[in-house]
């Protein structure tokens, strides 16, 4: 094993684990809406709610760098450039979510001063650590994407999956440099927020998701390169050609001109036509190499990625995309179903694909199988489901009782959160979550104990 | 846009995409299973999509632009799966990669 | 490098559709046209939402009455804006307005506002929107009367400062501890927003029962 996969198992492990606080922090804020008094003015909704989403974006990530160190070596036939430096980052990247995290929950908010936004917290959704650790997070990209570029240079070679990779890191740090945002005025602010948030999730993160399932499919399913490659480009082209522009459907309602609603809502419509085609192509690929295949769990997750980003990205999204229904289900919780939905299909199921080759390769079992990860499989995903469902019921009782006929007023907030609907769809989220946080302790069961047949046990397995 | 009409027209429009989904996902298994009746079963979905793009068209307060971009869509759906296949065929036989 | 850009443009021309070349000089071209334009829209948008432009107003507008009314030519509801009726009854200069608005955001960010709730409707949704609600009929309902306030601004900062005391339901918002000047800044910054024309984003606001 190369030394930067070992890397890329602990930033599986840390992945796994800050997976879990998300989900702790993610039931802990569905139970306010269920017991309003919860630790009030203790802790606070808010600062639950910060530590669900912000360690989301952390453990994709994390995953999403393992996965690249795993395969980099694979791919180019060399140790990766510069290992010394990654090390090191991967400890800075821990202690810098360590210590924000211990800031969030024990100081949670400051005075209206710049010390506040540099030390304690930003309050701008998704990127709330405070500055300092925003540079930190720079740094960590900025280190990722020299091994990338220098492993390539110094392995004088280029694969077209290379070539992707390497220049979607160039947007994918740029955008995030809104993280260090300080504006007056909403509009703009929120208008560069857009770019980091949409650009991320419907754009260069599908672009890093698109290379490494890429590899993974070369890995598990033993796809061709030319094949893989020429999938990787068509993709890139109809989920850019559809994304950048799709950005306007969050330009409809903050203050940006009203040809927005157009462009938004058009080029929104198109977003589904790639993830579809995705689901065409994993079918196919599933039907030719189903009966090779070594790694059950992984082909599963796969294939399953394809499916669920189709139905929470595209019929999820689009449900709620043009701008005569967004008017009324904007900002409520048709959007936290379409939000859960989508980051599930897109990219939860595929990191936990990219895991199970990782388990593979250091138990050395030949063949991946077994009942545990089926019951992570099954549990993840009806509580996901569930979990939607409940929300966009919650949602549309939102959009009906408190837009449309209640006019947006807090008596019509109000209204609408204490109608039955609404409260159905909480609680049903609540007991949906549960069974979520069931699979995941499946999961990771799973994934830390052997696998009962091990062919040819060669390595040890790592602490993951 | 009534608050009736609201969520009728939301969930004509996600039932649309899922139709859609529908006859990609059955044409493909059923290609790949070699089981003609899926491929029927998927033909049907589509008939079902362009059924609710008429719908749409006909019975809900959407914009004229918006219903025309539903109806083309439909028609979109229409291709995708057997274009993407036959695609699909073709670069993998290049590569001698049929099952 | 030279041969490559010579094999894109030879697949792109030839269209070879199993050619990953021909897809690769397909995918740069494709969002390479749609950065163009993303570039451009971005520059005319600037035009609606920079302070002072088409639809974000100068912050000085919090010297005015604001109103949300429904227009019948943009089929959308804008807001009005209004003889005087400055904030707190008094009226400030431009730039005293710009230094109040800086506040305000700080105060939004510090406390992450936004992580209960939404302006524009983007953020949270643990509590309720407040891209309007310095025109919620709640102000003159409830709040004047519980806190003992006869403006609506000084049952706003009232508010703020002690949320918790002043329910209106079972899903209380916290007590944040805002220092009077900064609810001050909170409130003049809620004016503000409510200013903005957000082609008619929350619809039918304050219309129930009417
Ligand atoms: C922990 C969640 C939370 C946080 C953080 C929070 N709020 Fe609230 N806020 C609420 C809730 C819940 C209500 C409804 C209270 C009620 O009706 O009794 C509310 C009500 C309000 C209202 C009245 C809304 C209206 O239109 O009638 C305003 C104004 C407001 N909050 C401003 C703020 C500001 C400014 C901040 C940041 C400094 C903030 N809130 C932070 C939860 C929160
Ligand atoms: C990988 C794919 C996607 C992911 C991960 C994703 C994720 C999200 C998230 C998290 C939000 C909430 C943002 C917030 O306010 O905090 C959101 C909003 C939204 N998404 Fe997506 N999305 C994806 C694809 C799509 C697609 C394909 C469409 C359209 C067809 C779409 C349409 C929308 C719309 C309209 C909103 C705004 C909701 C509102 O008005 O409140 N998304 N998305
Ligand atoms: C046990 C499971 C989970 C529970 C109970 C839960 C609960 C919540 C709650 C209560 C919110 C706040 C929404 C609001 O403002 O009202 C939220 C937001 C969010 N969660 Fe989760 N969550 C869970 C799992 C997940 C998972 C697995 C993901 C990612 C795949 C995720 C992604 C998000 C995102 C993106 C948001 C912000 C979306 C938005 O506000 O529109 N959550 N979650
Ligand atoms: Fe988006």
């Amino acid at each position: 094993m190369y030394r930067s996969q070992r890397l890329s198992l602990r930033y599986y492990a840390a992945a796994v684990t800050l997976f879990g606080v998300m989900i702790v922090f993610g039931l802990l804020s569905a139970l306010y809406y269920l017991y309003p008094s919860l630790l009030f003015n203790v802790f606070n909704f808010s600062t639950s709610k910060i530590m669900h989403i912000d360690t989301l974006v952390i453990w994709l990530l994390m995953a999403f760098l393992g996965a690249v160190y795993w395969y980099l070596p694979k791919e180019l036939g060399r140790e990766v450039e510069g290992m010394w430096l990654a090390e090191l980052t991967f400890w800075v990247f821990c202690a810098v979510v360590i210590v924000v995290a211990a800031v969030f929950i024990f100081v949670q908010y400051g005075p209206a001063t710049d010390f506040t936004l540099w030390f304690i917290n930003q309050g701008r959704k998704y990127v709330e650590a405070p500055r300092w650790a925003t540079i930190g997070i720079v740094v960590v990209m900025l280190v990722f994407a020299y091994n990338v570029v220098a492993t390539c240079v110094k392995a004088h070679r280029m694969t077209g999956i290379m070539w992707v990779l390497a220049l979607d890191l160039i947007p994918l740090v740029l955008v995030y440099l809104d993280a260090f945002s300080y504006d007056r005025n909403m509009s703009t602010d929120l208008y560069w927020w857009w770019w980091l948030v949409h650009m991320w999730v419907e754009s260069t993160w599908e672009v890093l998701i698109g290379c490494v399932m890429a590899l993974v499919l070369m890995d598990v399913m033993g796809t061709s390169r030319r094949i893989v490659e020429t999938w990787l480009y068509i993709e890139v082209m109809l989920v850019l050609g559809a994304g950048i522009l799709g950005l306007g459907h969050h330009y409809f309602w903050i203050g940006t001109p009203q040809y927005w609603l157009s462009i938004g809502g058009f080029f929104s419509a198109l977003e589904p036509l790639p993830l579809l085609g995705m689901v065409i192509h994993a079918v196919y690929d599933a039907g030719a190499h189903r009966l090779k295949t070594t790694n059950r769990p992984a082909f599963f997750w796969i294939t399953t990625e394809a499916f669920l980003n189709f139905i929470g990205a595209g019929i999820w999204g689009f449900m709620m995309t043009l701008p005569q229904i967004n008017l009324f289900t904007h900002g409520t919780q048709w959007t936290v179903s379409h939000g859960h939905f989508a980051f599930y299909g897109a990219y939860v199921c595929g990191v936990i694909a990219v895991f199970y080759v990782a388990k593979q390769k250091t138990s050395g079992a030949a063949y991946l199988d077994g009942k545990a990860w089926k019951w992570a499989y099954g549990l993840l995903n009806i509580g996901m489901v569930g979990m939607v469902m409940g929300l966009l019921l919650a949602g549309m009782a939102q959009a009906f009782f408190g837009r449309a006929i209640g006019g947006s007023t807090l008596m019509a907030f109000t209204t609408a959160s204490e109608n039955p609907w609404f409260v159905s769809g909480m609680y049903a989220r609540m007991l949906f979550g549960l069974m979520f946080a069931a699979g995941y302790v499946a999961l990771v069961y799973d994934l830390v104990t052997s696998p009962r047949r091990i062919a040819t046990p060669a390595l040890q397995p790592e602490p993951a | 846009m009534t608050p009736e009409s609201l969520l009728e027209t939301a969930v004509l429009l996600g039932l649309f995409v899922l139709a859609g989904g529908g006859y990609g996902g059955l044409y493909s298994v059923g290609r790949a299973a070699g089981r003609p009746a899926l491929i029927r079963a998927g033909r049907a979905c589509w008939v079902g999509a362009l059924a609710i793009a008429v719908v749409i068209a006909a019975a809900t307060p959407l914009g004229v632009g918006w219903k025309l971009l539903i109806l083309v869509s439909a028609l979109v759906y229409a291709v995708i799966p057997p274009v993407t296949w036959r695609y699909l065929e073709r670069t993998h036989s290049d590569e001698g990669l049929r099952p | 490098m030279s041969s490559e850009i010579a094999d894109t443009v030879r697949a792109g021309v030839g269209g070879d559709l199993a050619d990953p070349v021909f897809w690769r000089a397909g995918a740069i071209a494709t969002t390479a046209v749609m950065l163009v334009i993303l570039a451009f829209l971005t520059i005319d948008s600037y035009r609606y939402i920079s302070v002072g432009g088409l639809n974000v107003p100068k912050y000085d507008v919090i010297n005015q009455h604001i109103g949300y009314e429904f227009n019948w030519s943009r089929h959308a509801a804008v807001p009005v804006i209004g003889g005087p009726e400055p904030l707190f009854g008094h009226k400030v200069t431009e730039a005293e307005a710009a230094d109040l608005i800086l506040k305000g955001k700080f105060v939004i960010q510090s406390r992450a506002c936004m992580d209960c709730h939404t302006f524009f409707g983007n953020g949270a949704y643990y509590g309720p929107d407040l891209t309007k609600s310095w025109l919620d009929p709640a102000w003159p309902q409830i709040w004047m009367p519980m806190t003992g306030k006869t403006t609506r601004e000084d049952a706003m900062v009232e508010f703020l400062m002690r949320p918790d005391k002043y329910p209106t339901w079972d899903r209380r918002m916290p007590n944040l501890r805002l220092t009077e000047a900064e609810a001050h800044a909170a409130v003049a910054y809620l004016k503000w927003l409510s200013a903005i024309d957000t082609n008619g984003f929350p619809a039918n606001f304050g219309q129930a029962g009417k």
